[in-house]
């Protein structure tokens, strides 16, 4: 995954989806968490097929606190550091639905369309 | 929703900036140091454990800078920056920054000064309710050429009465009113005025009221008055219980009804008191339809047009015509707009002022951006680094009209504080009268106007350098590294257009100047047929004389002005350094009327062709005062006035039109028809035509007639020729004159110079501003000159030295420059020359005596321009011819 940039909007764009899905999903089933926290649960559920830039979660987590979807806070973390906090809201919640719904039907009719050609 | 929560994040942003960059800094921190101690428990060693780390996180400053652009109004903060930038680079060039700005404040300035006074007098509206539908009607006469009279009561009357045009008319005329009473005498201008006066014009009193109809219905039934707000706080000192008391006026006493509103001082705007129309005169005055002379202010109707109400006038006249033929014959009426009547004379001078002041500040862009195109070549490398490193063009656009824009922004500012002094100065300074009313200011409307130009200023400087950013090649500059850029073929060629331009242009002005420089030379050089030089001239009244106004019929008064008038010449005479003394009905270029004449032997006339001659009383050294010559016979013979001579001087214009090539002295002629009762006058003498009406021309080709003062009237000029200058003896005459007659009244008092000045104000106004703004102008386009010859010497330093090293002489460097140079200059006159022949056109009604199209003008403007030219090359050309071709060589 590459840090965004403006030669590639397009590419960027997919994937910033999926980050941003990825990041609400990851709050909406764990709770509140910390940046480190968020990459290590996207590094575990996508088994590492996601390269990531582990910086880019933090311009995701900018990009989703101006839509308020998710609010953040300091607290302290496992071994009792200062970490900033991310939870999820109610808006962010029904955003995750929504992209959710999306995801499922846009991956449902690729699928379709890829056992077609495979078909063939 | 998602929208505003942005905005809100956004803002808190601009607040907590450093706090937040900190938390992310911190955030950043654990973050690293988390995923180290994972790759620890894996068992990495604690530096390869940080790298490693490091690495997986990505670049933080990146991410710090695409956060930081994510929170940020981007366009605001990079403006900030390009403004920013600006200031810091034009401050780094202040030699380069003064010039600019001061060259854009001068420009703007002007336009600003200009533009207020347009403002103030041509595009506010008068002072009046709705003026736009105010008109003044003049009735006139069609003799030669039509004339315009004015009207006469009864004609007013019906014209009054008959019209469906206008919804109310107001006859009005000025006059000069005697105040006497507690205090010195004092002489205090006013107008009689019909009653619809104040409020056809929206004017209503501030205290008590202005007249009413029952007040203007008999002649000298109602002696009531209206006071100005100035006359009430000088005279009456403001008071509250003004209303109700009387002054004497002309010997009589007037009931002041009311207090007019400050400033307003009636359509003569020298008026101090009104009173009713009818207290002009008698009853037998009011009844003379022949005796014509004021104006008629009314207001059309709200659907009707001027044309309309024109032709409806017409008519009417037409069946006035045909109902008194005696008087009414070739009689009409005008009809003129009001603001035409108050600010016609200015108009044309006003808009060739503001083209002349709009070319002067496309003289002065045109230098900054030549200037700018200089600078952003020398730049070039820069330029073309930045884009190297990532600089984006559009950003470097944005920046180069970041910097324009800083230099607009602080010639604006300059030029308002330019302006803001200007106007005063001209105010101060100028010749012309503007109406009271016309205070140039800087309002809105003047504000919204200098924005503008700023703007399009502003835009226009940006561009130009833009246009470069756009078509140079930036490989090519950066390629040749240090090597001095000479500039594209291209740009080269834009700035010679612009030179081109500045050079047309500034020709345009100076002919403008030169023709009204000319024309000026003619005014002053015309002869009016008298002496204006060291001649004091003022006006004096006699009220206790003949305390009840109107000439009294056993002439006792008639007797006590004549030895007055004579006490008067005789002890101003007596005062050192006095030459000469005259007493006149009217001083030369002041009013005075015209009456029908029949000379003896003529054939009979129709109304049209009656000859006409301006009548003026005179006492017997007048011709000599005035250093008039005497064409034929001889002066006035006695040295002290008299009673009635029967005896006449008259202008060279009526011996032509009756006795050519005859000896004019003895014939008689009498005033009025043929069967007039009045008696013969014998022409004793013939003086050449004078301008004694007007400069240059008197408004009409009647000839002039003077006649010994014998003067009814207590009201005369006075005329003493002095050793010293004029003006220094004013206080010596005015004590002399007091001590004679204690209730003289002394008023108009300056010198005859000052007379012809105010004659010729107008083209004077237009020419020195003209004169200023040309020198302006071509000061600019020198400058210019001398910036682009120089910067093409200092980028064809090798050639040149290459040059003298292969053997050219000093002499030849600084022939090619010069050649180079004035090429551009030639090109520009033949433009400006072609531009000029069309657009002097426009002058051709303000100059006199001179063909807009002059030709000694235009060479001499050329001539000028060409010297200058001329100059403004040889110092960069000199600097050329002392380069070192060893040095230069050695540069590259």
């Amino acid at each position: 995954m590459s840090i965004e940039g403006k030669n590639s909007p397009k590419k960027t764009d997919i994937l910033q989806g999926t980050l941003d899905l990825m990041i609400l999903q990851a709050l909406d089933a764990l709770g509140p968490l910390h940046g480190y926290g968020i990459a290590r649960r996207i590094e575990q559920v996508s088994e590492s097929a996601l390269e990531l830039n582990e910086g880019t979660v933090y311009t995701a987590l900018l990009r989703l606190q101006q839509q308020h979807w998710i609010t953040a806070e300091w607290g302290a973390s496992e071994n009792n550091r200062r970490a900033k906090f991310y939870s999820i809201t109610k808006s962010g919640r029904k955003q995750l639905a929504r992209e959710a719904e999306d995801w499922h039907r846009i991956a449902g009719a690729i699928g379709r369309l890829l056992r077609l050609s495979t078909q063939r | 929703m998602a929208r505003r929560w942005r905005l809100f994040s956004k803002l808190r942003y601009l607040w907590a900036r450093d706090r937040w960059q900190s938390e992310f800094n911190e955030e950043i921190d654990a973050h690293v140091r988390m995923l180290a101690e994972r790759f620890v428990a894996r068992g990495m060693m604690p530096d390869e454990a940080l790298y490693a780390a490091r690495r997986q996180f990505g670049n933080p400053t990146v991410l710090k800078e695409t956060r930081n652009e994510m929170q940020t109004f981007i366009w605001l903060e990079t403006l900030w920056h390009d403004l920013r930038y600006g200031v810091r680079v034009l401050g780094k060039n202040k030699g380069f920054a003064a010039v600019a700005v001061l060259t854009l404040a001068l420009g703007i300035g002007a336009n600003t000064a200009i533009f207020s006074v347009v403002n103030a007098a041509i595009l506010r509206p008068l002072p009046y309710l709705d003026s736009g539908r105010l008109v003044i009607l003049w009735g006139n006469v069609k003799r030669v050429r039509v004339e315009r009279r004015g009207a006469s009561y009864p004609d007013y009357r019906d014209w009054r009465d008959r019209n469906h045009s206008f919804a109310g008319m107001a006859a009005f005329d000025e006059a000069q009113f005697t105040l006497t009473g507690a205090g010195t005498p004092e002489r205090i201008p006013g107008e009689y005025v019909s009653q619809p006066y104040f409020s056809l014009l929206g004017i209503k009193a501030t205290l008590g009221r202005t007249f009413r109809p029952e007040e203007d219905q008999a002649p000298q039934r109602d002696a009531v008055a209206v006071l100005s707000d100035g006359a009430w706080k000088r005279r009456f000192g403001g008071d509250p219980g003004i209303v109700g008391r009387s002054i004497q006026v002309d010997g009589r006493l007037y009931r002041i009804v009311g207090v007019a509103p400050p400033g307003f001082r009636g359509l003569t705007d020298e008026a101090e008191v009104w009173a009713p129309f009818l207290m002009a005169g008698s009853a037998a005055d009011f009844n003379e339809r022949g005796s014509r002379g004021f104006r008629v202010l009314a207001r059309l109707k709200p659907a009707v047009s001027l044309v309309q109400a024109q032709a409806e006038m017409d008519v009417i006249s037409t069946t006035l015509a045909r109902a008194y033929p005696a008087t009414n014959e070739a009689r009409a009426v005008e009809l003129s707009p009001l603001d035409r009547e108050t600010f016609g004379e200015l108009r044309r001078p006003l808009v060739v002022l503001l083209a002349a002041v709009g070319f002067v500040l496309l003289i002065a862009a045109t230098n900054v951006a030549n200037l700018l195109l200089a600078r952003s070549e020398s730049r070039q490398h820069e330029m073309a680094m930045r884009m190297a490193l990532g600089g984006s063009r559009g950003r470097l656009l944005r920046q180069l009209l970041a910097e324009s824009a800083v230099l607009v922004a602080c010639g604006c500012l300059a030029g308002l504080v330019l302006a803001h002094y200007g106007i005063r100065a001209l105010m101060a300074f100028t010749p012309l009268q503007f109406p009271s009313y016309v205070q140039p200011s800087m309002d809105a409307g003047v504000g919204l106007f200098t924005i503008l130009i700023c703007c399009v200023v502003a835009v226009a400087l940006g561009l130009a350098p833009a246009a470069q950013v756009r078509t140079a090649g930036f490989d090519e500059a950066l390629r040749r590294g240090s090597v001095r850029s000479t500039g594209g073929r291209r740009s080269a060629r834009f700035r010679d257009a612009l030179v081109v331009a500045e050079i047309s242009i500034s020709l345009v002005l100076l002919i403008g100047a030169g023709l009204m420089i000319r024309s000026l030379h003619h005014l002053a050089a015309i002869n009016p047929g008298y002496d204006p030089s060291h001649v004091v001239q003022l006006r004096v009244s006699l009220p206790e004389l003949a305390p009840s106004g109107g000439p009294d019929a056993d002439g006792k008064s008639d007797a006590k002005v004549i030895v007055a008038a004579n006490d008067i010449l005789q002890r101003l005479s007596a005062l050192p350094s006095v030459e000469s003394t005259s007493i006149a009905s009217d001083a030369p270029l002041s009013p005075s009327s015209a009456i029908f004449y029949t000379a003896e032997g003529q054939a009979p006339m129709n109304a049209q062709a009656m000859p006409r001659v301006y009548f003026h009383r005179v006492s017997p050294a007048f011709f000599h005062t005035l250093r008039t010559p005497i064409l034929a016979g001889r002066t006035f013979s006695e040295d002290k006035i008299h009673g009635n001579a029967n005896v006449a001087i008259v202008t060279e214009n009526m011996v032509k039109r009756f006795w050519p090539g005859q000896d004019p002295i003895g014939k008689r002629i009498k005033v009025g028809g043929l069967n007039s009762p009045r008696p013969w006058l014998t022409i004793v003498g013939v003086v050449r035509e004078l301008k004694y009406r007007g400069l240059p021309q008197n408004p009409t080709a009647d000839p002039d007639l003077f006649q010994v003062f014998n003067e009814r009237s207590r009201d005369f000029s006075v005329l003493v020729r002095t050793f010293l200058e004029p003006a220094a003896m004013l206080a010596a005459i005015r004590t002399t004159l007091n001590q004679t007659e204690p209730s003289i009244v002394i008023y108009d008092a300056g010198t005859l110079e000052d007379l012809i000045g105010q004659e010729t104000a107008r083209p004077r106004f237009t020419g020195w501003l003209m004169t200023i703004f040309a020198g302006i102008a071509m000061a600019l386009a020198m400058i210019g000159i001398y910036g682009v010859m120089s910067y093409s010497v200092s980028t064809r330093r090798r050639e040149i030295g290459l040059r003298m090293a292969l053997g050219a002489g000093r002499s030849e460097v600084v022939r090619m420059v010069v050649r180079s140079g004035m090429l551009l200059v030639i090109f520009g006159m033949l433009l400006g020359t072609a531009a000029a022949l069309a657009l002097t056109q426009m002058m051709a009604t303000l100059v006199y005596d001179v063909s807009a199209t002059d030709p000694l003008t235009f060479a001499a403007a050329a001539g000028v321009l060409g010297t200058v030219a001329v100059i403004a090359c040889l110092l960069p050309a000199s600097r050329a011819s002392r380069i070192d071709p060893a040095v230069a060589l050695r540069d590259e």
